[in-house]
């Protein structure tokens, strides 16, 4: 075949894959009947109501001495790891306030961090594209660091995002501006499976964070600069499972609904997300209502959602932190917490 | 594929009658990239088409979303004003007196003033 005929072929396909997508958008529209807050104000809900004393301070855990990019409870949830690019990871009694370890890292501009199931071990990851384990049992060296354990080597990107699968401490997910997501086996340092790259696809852009399912270990979903996210099974690596669009701009946090039947997302686009992981519906989308214009939206950098989910917690680009009623998509409370 | 190019396999339309312009390996490194991104959209194509045929049965959001209402039914959540679900006696842990060498203040219950 020529090359001009090639040529012709690709235009073709490329046509015909755009015209699929304008179609299933279509039909996805088509099938929004209706949002969660919709259906809910349908069944005479109401949104919950704070009074001055419900969510109060009860810590505050002051240590770092720079921005506090990430952090992860133990599944007890008395301890924390947070990372900061002062370069440090801190090991927090949530309880007490103390600190347990500070940990000096070898690279400064640390973007993640997760605690192992078993406690004893932390991640982090950053712009060294390399994802360091710690044991928290280990001697201190002669200058009284931390030794690093094991070094996840691999990612042609920086590692945006770290999560130790949660029934096994052996194994970590970590997803990358290289565009992948890899799970890798600790214990031996390799790699056992990559999610997306060339060959096979995936995200077409960086990885920026991903949340593992606590009710199916087998499945996470990825949040990308390609404005999607993605979900995937860990056992099946040649394609995601499932490919989310809506959002209008970076997807920098996804984090799984307490149920493991959906997700929430938060984007640059200053929209929060829930989407529904088994069909793919985008549930309803958390969107602060801006009263001019021309002031810039602030972008959500990250999300959690409370036990029962019914409270979404937002974090902005400005500072606030806002605490959204997930069923009624109303903002509950702005809170500046910093 | 065949490193020269041509009658490697058989061709889906008669020759040009312009002459062939000379091979150069940049022209071979362009069709066989050609060929792997023409090979990528055909599965992403079929792949669409699989996820428009799921879309034919799916049923409507509204069903996904009488279960994340019916989700929180019952559920415990120390964050919500009322817990939907019974209190857990280890949320108290939070509330007790602290004291370290660090903090000055003393929490007694969460209604205390603490700003």
């Amino acid at each position: 075949m020529s090359f001009s005929e090639l040529k012709d072929r690709h235009v073709a396909a490329t046509a015909m894959v755009n015209t699929l997508r304008d179609r299933l958008n279509q039909k996805r529209q088509q099938l929004l009947d209706t949002d969660v807050a919709g259906y809910a104000k349908s069944q005479g809900r109401t949104a919950v109501n704070f009074s001055s004393t419900d969510l109060v301070c009860c810590r505050t855990l002051q240590g770092h001495t720079g921005k506090v990019y990430s952090l992860d409870w133990t599944p007890e949830k008395n301890r924390i790891v947070s990372a900061s690019q002062d370069g440090r990871l801190i090991i927090w009694n949530a309880l007490t306030s103390q600190k347990t370890h500070a940990i000096k890292l070898p690279c400064a501009w640390v973007m993640t961090c997760s605690f192992a199931p078993n406690g004893y071990s932390v991640a982090c990851g950053g712009l060294d594209s390399e994802c360091s384990i710690f044991n928290l049992n280990s001697q201190v060296d002669r200058d009284g660091n931390l030794p690093v354990s094991r070094v996840l080597t691999g990612h042609k990107g920086y590692v945006s995002s770290c999560e130790f699968v949660r029934d096994q401490d052996t194994r970590l997910i970590t997803g990358s501006g290289d565009q992948t997501c890899v799970l890798w086996d600790v214990t031996t340092g390799q790699r056992i499976s990559v999610f997306g790259g060339e060959f096979p696809s995936g995200h077409t852009s960086d990885v920026l964070s991903i949340s593992i399912n606590s009710s199916n270990s087998n499945m996470f979903v990825s949040g990308s600069c390609d404005a999607t996210a993605r979900l995937w099974d860990t056992r099946i690596a040649s394609r995601a499972i499932r490919t989310y669009h809506g959002h209008h701009g970076d997807v920098n946090t996804v984090k799984f609904f307490p149920d493991g039947q959906r997700f929430g997302t938060g984007s640059d686009d200053g929209t929060c997300r829930l989407f529904d992981m088994r069909t793919g519906h985008q549930l309803q989308v958390y969107s602060q209502q801006q009263a001019n214009n021309d002031q810039d939206v602030p972008i959500v950098t990250s999300i959690a959602f409370s036990i029962s989910g019914r409270l979404l917690f937002a974090g902005y680009s400005n500072g606030d932190c806002y605490v959204w009623d997930t069923l009624l998509a109303e903002v509950r409370i702005i809170q500046l917490v910093h | 594929m065949a490193a020269n190019g041509e009658g490697a396999e058989p061709e889906a339309r008669p020759q040009p009658s312009h002459p062939r312009p000379l091979r150069r390996t940049g022209d071979f490194l362009g069709k066989h990239r050609l060929s792997a991104a023409i090979s990528r959209l055909n599965q992403e194509i079929q792949y669409l088409q699989v996820e428009l045929d799921e879309l034919e049965t799916m049923e409507p959001s509204s069903a996904a979303c009488k279960e994340v209402v019916l989700s929180m039914e019952g559920k415990s959540d120390a964050l919500l004003p009322v817990t939907p679900g019974p209190e857990n006696p280890a949320w108290h842990r939070w509330f007790r007196p602290v004291q370290s060498s660090h903090s000055r203040k003393w929490w007694t219950h969460k209604g205390s003033d603490v700003s």
